[in-house]
């Protein structure tokens, strides 16, 4: 059994002492934030390369240096492994039950960071100890690596892959809105700190739809035709109904009438544009939030492509995503608000991410019959 | 709809995956009936595979946009990780279980072939959909499973007839269940990065997930470490399925949640 009367601090430590060094750094950090009143604010390229390139080489050396001394054992073994996901989960906790980053937030849990948990200090913490351990804890039984620690390794160093280069790389990530428009293009943005960004290096010009110019005169959510006119009637089977007028971009040919897309009750209606064109309403359904853009480049490669929800465009190191439209104007929209989204580390974090899918569908086959045999 | 029958096929798939797990349900009365029970669920998925792949080429587009078309996914990913996982595992509920709600997907869509026209959100139309609530659906029913068992570990407990084998047995449902709820957090990630451009946003679901895992890797370690403490352990496992219910149901209720990308009640 174990020695109840063991002394505290006396090496090997325990849960006693882990835990300890915990709630030290729970207070200090909730401390430096009262005290400081000030929020992490994260490091950007390359200072942040340079310090993961520096807690890579302090890891590996303690490891193979001190890999012997008590204290470098007790940062890899399980008391300190659970203190770490103990800490961490009492943070997320917190996160779980106050509302975050909420710019109305006052009292003593805004003073504290528990406002905004990610910017904290106790969450900075947090990170380290559960980073240091984990690393650690990896490197001892990766070096020498054996077959049966695979599942091991992959979670482990996949899930510190992951942690560490988010945490490190999150000062690179930028995210800029554009409002393009038909007119010209727009080569300027506005990041998540407000701030206007003109060096994006891309230009977008949102393209136009086709030939013809659509104005919409009246339109009602529940129509029924009437001899030659829809009227607002709230009845079964009642469809959408517009009043449109239509302008050919070069020849200003004009046609307007009634356009509906029709029930089981009630016909569809259309309107000829020409021989080969009729304009018809479409049944209605979740919008497809989609542009058709040109982009231009700073390297003169020019293209058009259509940007769509869940199919972002990548150019020149930005992802360009579609983040909202014009919603009054609908489908006639004239602008279109895209997201251009540069984050330099996400392949280093999804190196991490696969490492962890490969290290979990080896947990689901393997399950735990090793421990068992 | 679509050229193809979609009811004929169903019906056939339906009756194959029940013929085999009847087959399988009386495993010892007949010889070979586990392997013809296999046979029998292998052939109704790989029907419902076929009548997938022939939809695709026929409307030219991967069939991913509607709700029904979701649906049938789902009635092609449960069997394939349920006759896996049994042929791995032996655990003939959760054979039953996967292709109980395949059933019950490809019901529904029988009795309202509308599903078919109905277009989900821009956001959900993502082949991240489709895995990232799989392994979700999947994962909950394997810790609900231990949760069950760490309950009745604590009633066996109490009256002092408690076998460390079942907290073993526990042991194994957890891996698993924590191994699909790592991919269903990783999935969501990825589709995250497409859909909204970041992968992690703190979104109230996404936390309340984030903690759900880390509760489950608490017990994980601590069963590791110290096999011999059963109450704890057993009280951890029935903690964590709390944390999961919260996850699951619960969140709706919290302040916290006003606007999350998982709300699509509006």
């Amino acid at each position: 059994m174990i020695n109840n009367k063991r002394t505290i601090w006396k090496y090997p430590w325990g849960y006693a002492e882990s835990f300890i060094i915990v709630i030290t750094l729970l207070i200090l950090g909730f401390a430096i934030n009262y005290i400081g009143k000030s929020t992490v604010s994260s490091i950007q390229w390359p200072v942040n390369l340079y310090l993961g390139i520096v807690i890579i080489i302090l890891l590996l050396l303690i490891h193979f240096l001190f890999k012997k001394n008590p204290f470098v054992k007790w940062l890899s073994s399980i008391p300190a492994a659970i203190s770490a996901i103990c800490f961490y989960t009492f943070l997320v906790l917190l996160m779980g039950f106050i509302p975050q980053g909420s710019s109305k937030a006052s009292g003593f849990i805004h003073e504290i960071g528990l406002s905004d948990i990610v910017s904290s200090h106790v969450f900075l913490f947090a990170q380290i100890y559960f980073l240091v351990i984990l690393g650690l804890v990896t490197l001892r039984r990766s070096f020498p690596l054996k077959s049966n620690n695979i599942g091991f390794f992959l979670n482990h160093f996949g899930l510190w892959l992951t942690l560490f280069a988010a945490s490190i790389g999150a000062g690179d990530l930028q995210r800029v809105t554009i409002t393009v428009s038909k007119t010209n293009a727009v080569y300027y943005g506005v990041n998540q700190k407000g701030e206007t960004i003109h060096d994006l290096g891309v230009a977008i010009q949102l393209k136009e739809f086709m030939d013809w110019e659509v104005e919409v005169d009246d339109f009602f959510e529940y129509g029924v035709c009437m001899g030659e006119k829809f009227h607002p009637v709230y009845d079964i089977g009642a469809a959408p109904a517009a009043y449109v007028i239509t302008k050919h971009i070069k020849t200003n040919e004009i046609n307007e009438g009634w356009i509906s897309c029709g029930s089981f009750r009630f016909q569809g209606n259309f309107l000829k544009l020409s021989d080969r064109m009729l304009l018809v309403m479409a049944e209605p359904e979740p919008k497809k939030y989609s542009s058709k853009v040109k982009i231009y480049t700073t390297s003169g490669d020019d293209f058009e492509t259509t940007i769509e929800v869940n199919k972002p465009v990548t150019v020149n190191g930005w992802k360009i995503y579609q983040l909202d439209y014009n919603h009054a104007m609908g489908k006639w929209s004239d602008i279109s608000i895209l997201e251009l989204v540069k984050d330099p580390w996400i392949p280093v974090v999804y190196f991490g991410i696969f490492m962890l899918i490969a290290g979990a569908l080896y947990m689901f086959w393997i399950g735990n019959k090793k421990k068992i045999d | 709809m679509y050229i193809l029958n979609f009811n004929n096929t169903a019906f056939i798939t339906i009756a194959l995956w029940i013929i085999g797990s009847l087959f399988i349900l009386c495993y010892k009365k007949i010889k070979y009936s586990r392997l013809i029970g296999n046979l029998f669920t292998i052939i109704g998925t790989l029907v419902i595979i076929v009548f997938v792949i022939i939809l695709w080429i026929e409307i030219e587009r991967p069939p991913l946009r509607t709700l029904g078309e979701t649906r049938l996914w789902y009635a092609v990913f449960l069997p394939i990780v349920g006759i896996l996982t049994f042929i791995r595992w032996q655990y003939k509920w959760f054979l039953f279980y996967s292709l109980g709600l395949a059933i019950l997907f490809l019901t529904i869509n029988i009795i309202n072939p509308e599903n078919f026209d109905k277009t989900l959100i821009p956001a959900l139309q993502s082949p991240w959909f489709v895995p990232h609530v799989i392994v979700y659906m999947l994962s909950y029913a394997l810790l609900g499973v231990s949760s069950v068992v760490s309950a009745w570990g604590l009633y066996l407990i109490k009256f002092k007839t408690f076998k460390p084998e079942l907290l073993n047995k526990a042991d194994n449902l957890v891996y698993m269940g924590f191994s699909l709820l790592t991919l269903g957090l990783l999935f969501g990630a990825i589709w995250a990065k497409e859909a909204w451009g970041h992968y992690w946003t703190w979104d109230p679901k996404e936390t309340w997930a984030l903690l759900t895992w880390l509760c489950y890797l608490l017990y994980i370690h601590f069963r590791y470490k110290h096999k011999q403490k059963i109450i704890t352990a057993l009280w951890i496992l029935a903690l964590a399925f709390i944390v999961l219910l919260i996850c699951w149901i619960g969140i709706n209720y919290l302040a916290v949640s006003g606007y999350s990308v998982h709300t699509y009640s509006s």
